[in-house]
C-alpha cells in the first residue's frame, strides 16, 4: 500500500464515519490487511493520521483517533512487537490528557490491552491512569463500559492464564483498587452485568481479595435487590433476570462474603415486598449452598430463627392446592421458580445436608434445637402443616436424618382417630413426609435394576399408614369428600414412592380404589381413584388388569336391568363401568386389548336377548370408543389385530347378520360396523386380499346374504370393512358391483329403507374412491336422468373423485350447480351439497395410513374454491328469488363443514351472501350463516363493525320463536349479540344498547331454559356497556 | 366495608350447590332433533364418554345427518299456495316445542342468582347459603298471558348485617333483569333471621326506593361489580 492510498483509505474512513459505518469499517479492513501483509507499518498510519491528531477541530481529533483505534482493534494479538505496542501505549497516553478524546483513548487502551507484547509495566500505568486520571461520574455509559472491558481483557491476559506469578503479583491490588474506582456508582445495566462479572472473577481468582472484602462487597450489596425494566427496544436484550442471576452468582462467588452477606440478606428479608423477599431468599439460597458447612456452623441459629418466622407466616397452597389429582409432581428444579415458603423449604434443608456433612456435633446440636423448638407444636396443634414442611425438608437431605426425623416426629402425631379434621390434618402431613422419600431415594420406575431403597424408618410405619389412610377411604362417610380424596391421593404417592410397597399392598390400593370409583359419585373422588388407577397402570399393569379391570368387566349383567352390587351398593349402573373402563385404560396395551375382548365376547351373550338395544348400543359405543381413542398412539399393534379378529371378529359377524337388536338399529349396526372396519384397519396389510376375498364371497357371492340381489341392511358392514382394506387389493368384481349397486339403487331407491340406502351409496362412493378409474366413474354418471335417486347416485360417485383431488371434479361440480338453477329439482340439489364435504369417519384421513384410500387433506378447500366463485356470480345474476335460495343453501352447507381459516380470503364476496342466508327460509341455512358469522365476528373487526347497523336487526328478529328460529339460531343469534359488544367500538355499540336491551325481553320467555340463560347473559352484558367500574 | 362484620361464616364449596343434575348432557346436545330414541341414545353416550366431541357422537351425528337429508326441503318462495299448510306445519311444530318448553322453576331462579358475590366477602350468595333453593317459590302457570310470582326469602350471615338492603337490591337487579315482565318478584327477610326485619322487608319491595336506588350512579357500580361473577 502506497501513502496515497493510506491517505485515500483514512479519508474514506474518516468521511464516512458515524454516515456509513459500514464503509468506514471497510475501509479500515483494508489498512489493516496492509499491516498485516507488512506493507505498511502501523506508526506509518500515525504519521499519516499526525495532521488530523493536532487539528483545532474536535471532531477531527475524535474521528481521527477512532480510526487509529479502529485499525488497532482488528489487528492481530500478536502482530505488534514489543516496541510499537510501547510507542502506540504511549502516544494514548498522552491524548488522555485531551479530555474532547477520553472515549477514543480507552478504546485504543481496550484494543491494546490484550496483544501479546504488552509489558506488564505499561499495563501497571494503564491501571494507574485509570485509577487516578480517569472520573467514571463525567462520561456516558458507553464511555463507561470501556475501562471494564479493559479490565476484563487484563483479567483474562493475566490472570486466567497466569504466566507469570511474579507479574500478577505486582498488579494484583492495583487490579482491584482500580475495578472498584471505575465500578463505583455504576448505575448502566450493560456495564454493571460487565461488573459482577468482574467482581466474580476478581474475588474467585485474585489474592488478597481479604483486604478489600468488604468494598467488594459493597459495591455489589448496595444494588440488591435488583430491580429493571427493560426499554421497549433495548438493543442489548438485558432482562431484569439477567441482572438478578449476575448479582447474585457474584454475591455468593466468595465464603469472604459470608459474614456480610448473611447479615445484610437477613436484614432485608424483613422486607414487606413479596418479590423482594423472593430475590432475598433465593440469594440466601445460593449462598449457603455455595459458602457451605463452615458458613453455616456460626450461622444457623440466625438463619434458622429468621427462615422460622417466615414459613409459619406462610400460608399459601392451601389444601385445595393438595386436593387437585392434577397438581404437578413437585420435583420442580429450576430454581428461578421457587415461591417463597419453598425457598425457604429449601434452604433449611440445604442447612441441614451441609451442616451434617460438615460437622455432626454441630449438625446434632442444630437438630436438637430445632426438634425442642417444634415439638410443641404438635402437642398444640399449632402451624402442623409448616412444622411438618420444615421438619420433611430437613429429612430429605440424608437417610440417617431422615431416619433421625421420622423416628422423632412420628410418634408424635402418628395415631388413627376418628374426628374428621384431625385426620384431615393428620393425612395431609403425612404428604411431605412421603415427598421427602421421594426426594431421597426416587420414584419407582419400570426398570427398577437402578441401587435399591436401605432400611429406613419410614417403612417401619408402613403398616400403620396403610390402616389409617384405608379406614380413612373405607370408613369415613360420604359426604367427606376432602378426607377420602386425601386417602385415594396419598395412596397413589405411596404407589410412586420406590421400593415402599410390595405386590400384595399394591393390590389391596388396586381394591380400594376399584371400589371407591364405582361407589362414590363425587367429582373429586372420580378423579382423584382414576388418577391413582393410571399411575398404577404405569407400573403394575398386570395386577391393575387382574384387580382392577377384571372386576369391572365382569360386573357387566346380562341383562340391562339386572342390579349391580359392589359390597354394599346398589344400584351402579352400567354407565358408570363403561365410563370408567374407557377413562382408565386409555393407552395401556393389556387393559385396551383385554377389555376389547371382554366386551365384545359380553355383547355377544347381550344381543341374544330381546330387548336389549340400548345396553348393545352401549357395549358397541365403548368398544368403538376404545379403538378410536387408542388409534393414533400405537397401543394397538398388527399382532394384536390379527388377535382380536380372530377372537371377536366371528362372534360379532354372527351377532351383526342374526340378531334383530343389531341389524335393526341404526346405531348399533353403524358402530358395530364401524369396530369391524377398525379391526381390519389394525391388521397387517399381507391379509387384506384374503380378507376381502372372504368378505366378497360372504356378501355377495356366496351363502345366503347377497347383497347386490336385493336391498340388504347387511351393506353397512360390507361397506366399512371395505373402506379399511389397502386400495391396492385386487377386486375383480369392482366393475359389475357397482353397476349392480347403481341398478339396485335406481330400481328400489325410491322404496328402500333410509340406512340401506345410504349403506349402498356409501358403496358407491368407496368404489369411486379407491377401486373403481375415474373414467369408468364418469361414464356411469346419467346427467339426463333427473329423479332423486340418481341424482344422489351421481353426488355420492362425484364424492368419491372430489375426495381424491381428481382434476375432472371441478368440471362435475359445474354440471350440480347448474342443476341449482333447475327450479324442480333445485332446492334438493342444494341440499346434496353437503354431502361432497361431509366427514364420513371410515374415510377419514388416518395418521400414518395412506393406504386405505384416497382422501387428500385439502380437499375441501379445493372444492370450495372450485364452486364459491361461480355460486356467487349464479347469486348475483338470477332474479328468482327460489333459485337465489338454492345457491345460498348450498353455499352455506358446504361452509358448515369448510374450516373457517379456508373461507378467510373470500370474506368479502361471502358477506353479502351471509347476511342474506339469514333470512332464508331453512333453519340449517341460517344455523350455518350464523356459525360462519361467528367466526368473521372473531377475526374481521372492522367488517363487523362497517355492517353494524344492519347486523343487529337481523339478529333481533332471529332471536325471536318462528317457524325457521329454532333453538339453535335463537341461540346463536344470541351468543352473536354478546360477541359484538368484544369487537365492535364501544360508541357504536352504545347507539344499539337500548334497542337491545328492549328487543330482548320477550326472549326472557322463551320455552327453552338455554335460550333463557344466554338471554341474561347477552342482556347483562348491554345493561354494563360504558359503566364505569365500581372499585 | 373494611371492617368484616362476619369472619367466619359456613362455607359451601362451589360444586356443593344445588344444581340441575339431569340437564348436564342435555346442554351438550343442541339442536332440535324430534326423535325421542335419538335423544335417549346420545343422553346414553354421553354418560359413558362426557364430552360432546367424540368420535362416537360425531358417527351418530352423521347417520342421522345422511338419513334425514331426503327430506324434502320447504319452499316459500311462491308463499300464498303454501300458505295453508306451511301454517298449519307451524301450529304443528309449535305443538311439539310447547311439549318440552321448559318452566321457569326454582332452580333457574337460583343458578341465575346463586353466584352473585356477596358485597362483603370474595364468596357468592349460594356458598354462603345467603340464598337457598328451598327458600325460592315460583308460581307461574307457564301462560304468557297471566302474571307469574317468585317469591325469594334471604338468610342474612347474622342477625344485623347492614348489608342485607344491598343484598337485596342485587338480587332484584338481577331478577329483573332477567325475568319477563309478567312476573311480580318479591324479596323477603327469611323470618327470624335479622333484628329488623320488617324495616327490611319493606325497603325491599318498596318500588319507588328500588327505582330511586338504581337511579344513583355509585350504587349501581356496586350492584354490578357484585353480578360480575353471575354465570
Amino acid at each position: 500500500m502506497t501513502p496515497d492510498q493510506l491517505n485515500s483509505a483514512i479519508v474514506t474512513f474518516m468521511a464516512n464515519l458515524n454516515i456509513d459505518d459500514s464503509k468506514a469499517n471497510e475501509s479500515a479492513t483494508v489498512v489493516t490487511e496492509s499491516i498485516v501483509h507488512r506493507s505498511i507499518k502501523l506508526l506509518e498510519v500515525v504519521v499519516a493520521l499526525k495532521e488530523h491528531f493536532l487539528s483545532e477541530n474536535e471532531i477531527e481529533r475524535k474521528k481521527a483517533l477512532t480510526c487509529l483505534s479502529t485499525i488497532l482493534a482488528k489487528t492481530p494479538k500478536d502482530h505488534l512487537s514489543k516496541n510499537e505496542c510501547s510507542v502506540i501505549f504511549q502516544f494514548y497516553q498522552s491524548k488522555f490528557e485531551d479530555s474532547a478524546l477520553v472515549k477514543e483513548v480507552l478504546e485504543g487502551f481496550a484494543a491494546l490491552a490484550p496483544m501479546k507484547f504488552i509489558s506488564i509495566n505499561e499495563i501497571t500505568q494503564l491501571l494507574r491512569l485509570l485509577l487516578d486520571n480517569y472520573q467514571q461520574g463525567q462520561h456516558l455509559a458507553s464511555t463507561r463500559l470501556l475501562p471494564f472491558k479493559i479490565l476484563k481483557e487484563i483479567f483474562d491476559r493475566f490472570f486466567l492464564n497466569v504466566s507469570s506469578i511474579e507479574q500478577v503479583k505486582r498488579i494484583n491490588d492495583l487490579f482491584i483498587e482500580t475495578f472498584l474506582h471505575i465500578a463505583n456508582g455504576e448505575k448502566d445495566p450493560k456495564n454493571l452485568l460487565l461488573s459482577f462479572e468482574l467482581n466474580q472473577s476478581i474475588t474467585s481468582n485474585l489474592q488478597n481479595v481479604e483486604n478489600f472484602k468488604e468494598d467488594l462487597f459493597d459495591v455489589l450489596f448496595c444494588y440488591f435487590p435488583i430491580t429493571f425494566k427493560p426499554p421497549k427496544h433495548d438493543p442489548y436484550k438485558i432482562s431484569n433476570q439477567d441482572l438478578k442471576t449476575a448479582l447474585r452468582t457474584a454475591i455468593t462467588a466468595t465464603p469472604l462474603f459470608t459474614e456480610d452477606a448473611y447479615s445484610n440478606l437477613l436484614d432485608k428479608l424483613t422486607a414487606s415486598s413479596p418479590v423482594v423477599k423472593n430475590d432475598t431468599l433465593l440469594t440466601l439460597l445460593e449462598c449457603v449452598r455455595k459458602f457451605g458447612g463452615s458458613s453455616i456452623l456460626e450461622n444457623w441459629k440466625i438463619l434458622w430463627n429468621a427462615l422460622k418466622f417466615e414459613i409459619m407466616q406462610n400460608n399459601d397452597g392451601t389444601e385445595n392446592n393438595l386436593l387437585n389429582p392434577y397438581v404437578k409432581d413437585q420435583s420442580n428444579d429450576d430454581i428461578d421458580q421457587y415461591t417463597n415458603s419453598e425457598a425457604c423449604l429449601k434452604i433449611v434443608n440445604l442447612m441441614g445436608s451441609q451442616l451434617y456433612n460438615f460437622d455432626k456435633f454441630v449438625f446434632e446440636k442444630f437438630i436438637t434445637h430445632i426438634l425442642d423448638e417444634l415439638k410443641p407444636n404438635f402437642k398444640y396443634e399449632k402451624d402442623l402443616k409448616q412444622t411438618c414442611q420444615i421438619l420433611s425438608a430437613i429429612g430429605s437431605g440424608d437417610l440417617e436424618i431422615f431416619n433421625l426425623i421420622i423416628s422423632s416426629v412420628f410418634p408424635l402425631f402418628l395415631t388413627n382417630t376418628s374426628e374428621t379434621a384431625k385426620l384431615k390434618l393428620l393425612i395431609l402431613n403425612l404428604s411431605f413426609f412421603f415427598n421427602s422419600y421421594i426426594d431421597l431415594f426416587g420414584k419407582i420406575s419400570e426398570s427398577s435394576a437402578e441401587r435399591s431403597v436401605p432400611n429406613n424408618k419410614l417403612a417401619e410405619y408402613k403398616d400403620e399408614i396403610i390402616m389409617i389412610l384405608s379406614m380413612a377411604l373405607t370408613s369415613s362417610s360420604k359426604s367427606e369428600v376432602t378426607v377420602r380424596t386425601l386417602s385415594v391421593i396419598q395412596f397413589t404417592k405411596m404407589i410412586k414412592m420406590k421400593d415402599f410397597l410390595t405386590q400384595e399392598e399394591v393390590s389391596l390400593i388396586i381394591q380400594y380404589f376399584t371400589e371407591t370409583i364405582l361407589t362414590d359419585n363425587n367429582k373429586n373422588i372420580y378423579y382423584a381413584c382414576l388418577e391413582g388407577l393410571k399411575t398404577i397402570s404405569v407400573i403394575y399393569e398386570n395386577l391393575v388388569f387382574e384387580i382392577s379391570l377384571t372386576k369391572l368387566l365382569n360386573l357387566l349383567p346380562d341383562y340391562f336391568d339386572e342390579n349391580i352390587r359392589v359390597n354394599d351398593e346398589e344400584n351402579i349402573q352400567i354407565e358408570t363401568i363403561l365410563k370408567i373402563i374407557l377413562d382408565f385404560t386409555t393407552s395401556r396395551h393389556i387393559l385396551v386389548k383385554e377389555s376389547i375382548i371382554s366386551l365384545a365376547t359380553k355383547l355377544n351373550t347381550v344381543a341374544k336377548v330381546s330387548k336389549s338395544k340400548e345396553y348393545c348400543f352401549l357395549l358397541i359405543s365403548t368398544i368403538y370408543s376404545l379403538f378410536n381413542n387408542n388409534q393414533n398412539n400405537n397401543v394397538l399393534k398388527e399382532e394384536d389385530a390379527l388377535g382380536l379378529k380372530q377372537a371377536i371378529e366371528p362372534k360379532l359377524t354372527q351377532i351383526i347378520t342374526q340378531e334383530s337388536v343389531i341389524r335393526d338399529d341404526n346405531y348399533n349396526l353403524t358402530l358395530l360396523s364401524n369396530v369391524l372396519f377398525f379391526i381390519n384397519l389394525k391388521t397387517s396389510q399381507d391379509v387384506h386380499q384374503e380378507e376381502l376375498d372372504k368378505y366378497n364371497k360372504f356378501f355377495i357371492s356366496e351363502g345366503n346374504v347377497r347383497i347386490l340381489e336385493a336391498p340388504n341392511l347387511l351393506i353397512i358392514p360390507y361397506v366399512k370393512v371395505l373402506s379399511a382394506l389397502k386400495k391396492t387389493c385386487v377386486f375383480p368384481q369392482k366393475s359389475t358391483v357397482i353397476v349392480k349397486t347403481i341398478h339396485l339403487l335406481r330400481i328400489y331407491g325410491p322404496k328402500m329403507i333410509e340406512t340401506e340406502k345410504v349403506g349402498y351409496l356409501e358403496l358407491l362412493l368407496v368404489l369411486s374412491n379407491k377401486f373403481v378409474p375415474e373414467e369408468d366413474v364418469i361414464k356411469l354418471l346419467d346427467w339426463e336422468d333427473l329423479s332423486s335417486t340418481n341424482l344422489e347416485v351421481m353426488v355420492w360417485m362425484t364424492k368419491g373423485l372430489v375426495m381424491q383431488n381428481s382434476p375432472k371434479s371441478s368440471e362435475m361440480a359445474k354440471h350440480f350447480i347448474d342443476f341449482l338453477s333447475n327450479e324442480e329439482i333445485g332446492s334438493f340439489v342444494a341440499k346434496l351439497f353437503e354431502i361432497f364435504v361431509v366427514d364420513i369417519s371410515s374415510l377419514k384421513k388416518i395418521k400414518g395410513i395412506n393406504w386405505n384410500n384416497n382422501v387428500k387433506i385439502l380437499y375441501k378447500q379445493k372444492f370450495f374454491s372450485d364452486i364459491f366463485q361461480t355460486l356467487v356470480d349464479n347469486y348475483k345474476t338470477t332474479v328468482n328469488m327460489a333459485v337465489k335460495c338454492n345457491y345460498l343453501t348450498a353455499l352455506s352447507l358446504v361452509l358448515k363443514h369448510t374450516p373457517s381459516q379456508l373461507v378467510g380470503p373470500f370474506i368479502n364476496d361471502l358477506f353479502p351472501l351471509l347476511l342474506q342466508a339469514l333470512d332464508m327460509p331453512d333453519s340449517e341455512v341460517r344455523v350455518s350463516a350464523l356459525e360462519t358469522l361467528k367466526d368473521t365476528t372473531d377475526k374481521h373487526h372492522n367488517l363487523i363493525t362497517e355492517h353494524i347497523s344492519t347486523i343487529v336487526p337481523l339478529l333481533l328478529s332471529l332471536v325471536l320463536p318462528q317457524k325457521y328460529n329454532n333453538v339453535n339460531v335463537r341461540l346463536i343469534a344470541l351468543q352473536l349479540l354478546e360477541m359484538i359488544t368484544t369487537v365492535v367500538p364501544l360508541n357504536y355499540c352504545l347507539t344499539y344498547q337500548d334497542d337491545i336491551v328492549n328487543g330482548l325481553v320477550p326472549v326472557l320467555s322463551d320455552k327453552k331454559r338455554i335460550v333463557r340463560k344466554q338471554c341474561i347473559d347477552t342482556r347483562q352484558v348491554y345493561f354494563e356497556l360504558g359503566q364505569i367500574p365500581f372499585e | 366495608m373494611s371492617e368484616f362484620l362476619n369472619e367466619n361464616p359456613d362455607i359451601l364449596e362451589e360444586n356443593q350447590l344445588p344444581t340441575r343434575k339431569e340437564d348436564n348432557a342435555k346442554d351438550l346436545l343442541l339442536g332440535g332433533f324430534s326423535d325421542e330414541t335419538t335423544l335417549k341414545r346420545r343422553r346414553l353416550l354421553l354418560k359413558i364418554d362426557h364430552s360432546p366431541g367424540s368420535q362416537v357422537l360425531q358417527d351418530i351425528e352423521l347417520l342421522d345427518k345422511l338419513l334425514s337429508i331426503r327430506t324434502p326441503p320447504e319452499l316459500t318462495s311462491d308463499e300464498d299456495s303454501l300458505q295453508e299448510e306451511s301454517e298449519e306445519k307451524y301450529i304443528e311444530v309449535q305443538k311439539n316445542e310447547e311439549e318440552k318448553a321448559d318452566l321457569i322453576d326454582s332452580q333457574e331462579i337460583y343458578d341465575s342468582i346463586a353466584h352473585i358475590s356477596d358485597p362483603e366477602h370474595p364468596l357468592s350468595l349460594g356458598q354462603l347459603s345467603v340464598v337457598n333453593l328451598e327458600d325460592i317459590e315460583v308460581h307461574d302457570s307457564g301462560n304468557q298471558d297471566e302474571m307469574g310470582e317468585v317469591v325469594i326469602r334471604i338468610t342474612p350471615t347474622i342477625t344485623h348485617c347492614s348489608l342485607a338492603t344491598l343484598i337485596g337490591l342485587g338480587i332484584r337487579v338481577r331478577l329483573e333483569r332477567s325475568l319477563p315482565p309478567r312476573f311480580r318478584i318479591t324479596i323477603l327477610l327469611k323470618k327470624g333471621t335479622h333484628d329488623s326485619e320488617n324495616q327490611v322487608n319493606k325497603q325491599l319491595n318498596d318500588k319507588e326506593r328500588v327505582a330511586a336506588a338504581c337511579e344513583n350512579e355509585q350504587l349501581l357500580g356496586v350492584v354490578s361489580k357484585m353480578l360480575v361473577t353471575c354465570k
